[in-house]
């Protein structure tokens, strides 16, 4: 490819001096690689820092009865810890392998909305900042990173911890959601000619299908959060027993939000590992459809096995069975991977660089954490070890030996493409060594303190037979990973200030990343090969015996508008939180309580309005009719209908609220007033922001821009609005007409 | 009454059910004398009378709310399914019939059988009315029929595309599940009348004590069957769509293989 790149270089679309904004501009950049390293150096940083707070851990634990760390210190460390590792350093550096590999494997220029993509890149630090000033402002939340409630609450965590924990995780949320919808949109729209999405490489189309589960599993965490948040900012009822709450909604919000997140995880550690496999093999994967197949069968899955994180709460037998038989199902196709993996390797020209140790080492770690997942499945035995130390060994040989080892990997494979230089292999198998053995060492050992009796988060144990020996095997293996962490960073740094020059492709990979330069310049290709199956540069290279034909060669045209595919994919994600809320609704208000309840409101009211709110549907969609049919001034006349019907509900619904506030009834009195406004109010801060976007389509209509161009942005917000009055179908229904039958 | 008394008697042989049965048997062989497969719609009608001459029946009336959603996702989802896949390939429909293959038709079809014949109030009259139940269980197979015309239709030009099935598997099983929640969670009873039932068979004893199910863990059974079984239905059909999408050469070939 090397030839290619270099008859083409001359031709540059950027003029010289773009190019040094460009250089400088790190800050502003839009740029999917540049926003992809971002990502990158930020997860790496997070790593340090919830390396050392493990490090202070570990360090506690080393001897029986120790005093370095006090109890408050330990429970805020391992809150800390667990909160960082999964938001600030798996999922940013998930997603920035994704954001700069994905498009460049697909030959797209960049993300499909590139500025939403520097906004989603700018929620990590903030949320990293936010969830580190609670230190400052009293200290840092200790109630573990899934903040069961009614610890959570206000009675018994009065400080700022929690709530900036609450808050910090909204804003990561709504972060990850924004980069799935880019992830969604580009891969629906942006591919390369040729590129179907039948033919879409292994990483990519996990990438995809993951995206899907982000938008879907982290809005009902943030329904969760704000409930919680209304709950002790507000003095709600949610989550506090005495009021009437429920803290097992929390857990089951919590867990529905947490174990599709344990796969969120894993797909894109799993595509990473799908990608450097084959090629360290110098082989095809094996049953690349069964990889893509079974990695659409966990993402189904996982949304409804996360009662097996609640066997202990006493859920009941036919709950725990139900939950038991789903969770050990998601075992088959999660083995399916495993098998496809080892097939792949059977029979191959193996190269073990570091990279590919990194893989071997993740398939062994990996399915040991696999297997003794399966005995968390089984009910009694759960129950037995459910908040032990064997419980820490599982998640961790999942989360280190799976998710970590596969990021490793990816480093050492894909840096080179990033930076242009190669890692030195030579300090890259120390890393590799002493990261095994520092992991094996530091986890082994927790299966058996785990079995002996040790439970998790108690911040010290006593002197107990084997219990001493067996922790500080564990805090020297977790220095070990320590050291090798820092040999990874010397690598780096020694690599980015003078490594050996990699080359287009020094893996020989047959991806299309690898036909650009290292690294590939601002405009990612000037150039494509053909593409008629899913090893591009395979064809390329051996014209005589390609790979054959995937599919068919029609160039298909996007499925839709890219916008269009974004409020789409929103919209999807919308429906997850109000469906939360909802349910909550549904759920507090089954039995009528006592004090004010849906007694006090007044359906005819709101009846009035409403039928406002669903005739602006109507005038909408007039609009867009008489846009199609070339008539602006109607168009105009149309959407001022639709906003001022709009108006007319949020005032409709302001006077209700001031009726109900006024008699005295507000989000604190009882359980129905806090869902009624957290309802209600989240609807209605939705109707408002729909009116905020139609009144800038109104403006742009106003100025002419519909004339010329096509009005997409009409269609857009139009999607919206017309999501925003389905949800309240769904409100008024719940709220003012379900307690009427009863 | 013990379990295996129960399981030897509580057959209840509807003749009018049978009857309909060997009748359908042979109007389908003559209407499709060499095309048939006889393998998929005997599998039909095993499942219909599973669902209402077995014991599944004899606890669905009136005793279990979790063996009344048995008979739900037999005759809902199972039995049309396999009804679907026995006609033949030059099969089509009527003219009166085109507007119930709109996919949206469809959709609608298959949740809002489950939705509806969940409301309190129809759940506990199909439950004490045998017109009414009839009623149910017809209307049950019927919209089935409906729902999965959109991945079963004989001919393969009339079904979804892949990719577009998949999102209509997908969002009906959400649907579903949705409902499945709330009935598992919720904290009153969803059909009253399998509160106190009218122990004609002399099995309460039975249910209650040897097979320890409390009329709310009864109702947790329910809400979890159509939740978590009915999705792995719909799971596997979306993996038979994803494998169709892959399935080489690009005309798209029916589901499964005849039957011998």
């Amino acid at each position: 490819m090397s030839d290619s790149a270099a008859s083409i270089a001359p031709v540059a679309l950027l003029s010289e001096s773009d190019r040094a904004h460009h250089r400088i501009a790190w800050i502003s950049t839009v740029d999917h690689k540049r926003i992809g390293i971002l990502y990158l150096l930020t997860g790496l940083f997070f790593f340090v820092v919830g390396g050392v707070e493990a490090l202070f851990i570990r360090l506690q634990l080393a001897v029986p009865n120790n005093t370095l760390l006090r109890p408050e210190t330990y429970n805020q460390l391992f809150t800390m810890h667990g909160t960082t590792m999964i938001f600030l350093v798996a999922m940013p550096l998930l997603f920035g392998f994704a954001n700069y590999i994905l498009p460049l494997q697909i030959g797209a220029r960049d993300m499909a909305f590139p500025r939403l993509n520097a906004f989603s890149f700018w929620m990590v630090p903030l949320g990293g900042i936010l969830l580190h000033f609670s230190i400052l402002a009293g200290g840092a939340p200790a109630v573990g990173w899934f903040a069961y409630a009614p610890l959570s609450e206000t009675p018994y965590s009065s400080l700022l911890g929690v709530d900036y924990w609450a808050i910090a995780l909204l804003v990561l949320g709504i972060g990850s959601v924004g980069t799935s919808i880019n992830i969604i949109v580009t891969v629906l729209c942006l591919r390369a000619p040729g590129m179907t999405l039948r033919r879409l490489p292994l990483f990519t189309w996990i990438n995809f299908v993951n995206s899907f589960l982000v938008i879907l599993a982290l809005p009902v965490l943030n329904a969760g959060l704000a409930m919680l948040l209304i709950d002790r900012r507000l003095n709600g009822h949610f989550f506090l027993p005495s009021g009437g709450g429920s803290p097992i909604m929390w857990q089951h919000i919590f867990w529905a939000f947490g174990h599709p997140e344990v796969y969120i995880l894993a797909l894109p550690a799993f595509a990473i590992v799908s990608e450097i496999i084959p090629v360290f093999s110098r082989k095809p994967i094996f049953g690349y459809e069964f990889v893509a197949g079974s990695t659409v069968a966990i993402a189904i899955l996982s949304f409804g096995v996360w009662g097996h994180h609640m066997f202990t709460v006493g859920l009941g037998h036919a709950m725990d069975l139900f939950f038991a038989a789903a969770s050990l199902l998601i075992a088959i196709p999660t083995g399916v991977k495993v098998l496809n993996w080892s097939a792949t390797l059977v029979g191959g020209r193996i190269r073990l660089s570091t990279a590919m140790l990194f893989c071997l080492a993740f398939l062994v770690q990996f399915l040991c954490g696999g297997l003794s997942g399966i005995t968390h499945a089984v009910v009694p035995l759960d129950w037995q070890t459910k908040n032990s130390y064997y419980l820490v060994a599982h998640f961790h040989f999942v989360a280190v030996g799976g998710i970590v080892f596969a990021i490793l990997a990816g480093v050492f494979y894909w840096v080179p493409k990033i930076s242009g230089r190669l890692l030195s292999e030579r300090l890259g198998k120390w890393t590799f060594w002493l990261m095994v053995l520092g992991f094996n060492m530091t986890f082994i050992v927790q299966h058996f303190v785990g079995l002996a009796g040790m439970p998790r988060r108690v911040y010290t144990y006593p002197d107990l037979p084997g219990w001493g020996w067996m922790n500080m095997i564990s805090t020297v293996g977790a220095f070990l990973m320590a050291v090798a962490a820092l040999l990874l960073v010397a690598n780096l740094v020694k690599t980015l200030w003078r490594g050996p020059v990699a080359g287009d492709n020094p893996w020989q990979a047959w991806t299309l990343e690898w036909a650009a330069s290292s690294p590939p310049p601002h405009e990612n290709y000037h150039e494509l090969p053909p593409i008629h199956s899913r090893r591009p540069l395979w064809d390329d290279a051996n014209p005589d015996r390609p790979d054959p034909v995937v599919g068919s060669d029609d160039v298909v045209a996007p499925v839709t508008e890219r916008s269009k595919a974004g409020i789409i994919a929103f919209i999807a994600s919308e429906t997850g939180f109000f469906g939360v809320l909802i349910l909550a609704f549904l759920y507090f208000n089954a039995r009528p309580g006592t004090g004010p309840g849906p007694k006090d409101l007044n359906l005819l009211k709101t009846g009035l309005f409403s039928v406002c709110l669903f005739a602006s549907s109507l005038t909408l969609w007039g609009s867009e009719a008489a846009q199609r049919r070339g008539r602006q001034r109607a168009m105009i006349g149309w959407l001022v209908a639709t906003i001022a019907l709009g108006g007319v509900f949020i005032v409709g619904q302001g006077l209700e609220y001031w009726g109900l506030l006024k008699s005295g009834v507000n989000v604190s009195t009882n359980l129905f007033a806090t869902t009624f406004f957290t309802l209600t109010g989240f609807h209605g801060l939705h109707v408002c922001l729909g009116l905020i976007a139609l009144a800038i389509v109104l403006g742009l209509g106003c100025a002419g821009d519909f004339k010329t161009g096509r009005p997409v942005a009409l269609e857009v917000v139009g999607l919206y609005w017309h999501f925003v009055d389905a949800v309240w179908v769904f409100v008024l229904t719940v709220v003012y007409i379900f307690p009427l039958l009863r | 009454m013990t379990t295996p008394q129960f399981l030897l008697t509580a057959w209840s042989w509807n003749p009018l059910l049978l009857a309909a049965g060997a009748a359908a048997l042979v109007a389908y062989g003559i209407a499709f004398r060499r095309e048939a497969r006889f393998g998929y719609f005997a599998a039909a009608w095993g499942v219909i009378l599973l669902g209402l001459i077995s014991p599944i029946h004899a606890l669905a009336d009136g005793y279990l709310f979790s063996a009344h959603m048995v008979q739900h996702i037999l005759l809902l989802l199972i039995a049309p399914a396999l009804a679907l896949l026995s006609l033949p390939a030059t099969c089509s429909l009527g003219r009166m019939l085109r507007p119930l293959t709109h996919p949206l038709a469809g959709w609608l079809a298959g949740v809002g059988a489950m939705w509806l014949w969940h409301a309190p109030s129809l759940c506990n009259a199909a439950a004490a009315s045998r017109p009414l139940f009839a009623l149910q269980g017809i209307s049950l197979f019927a919209l089935g029929g409906v729902f999965w015309w959109q991945v079963l239709a004989p001919r393969a030009e009339q079904r979804l595309l892949p990719l577009a099935a998949i999102v209509y598997l997908f969002t009906a099983c959400v649907a579903c599940s949705v409902l499945g929640i709330i009935i598992t969670f919720s904290p009153v009873r969803v059909c009253s009348i399998f509160m106190h039932p009218v122990d004609r068979l002399g099995m309460m004893q039975t249910i209650r004590q040897s097979w320890g199910l409390t009329p709310e863990r009864d109702q947790q059974i329910g809400g979890l069957l159509m939740w978590v079984p009915m999705c792995a239905i719909y799971a596997a059909a979306i993996l038979t769509q994803f494998a169709r999408w892959h399935a080489t050469p690009a005309p798209i070939p029916a589901l499964l293989p005849k039957t011998p």
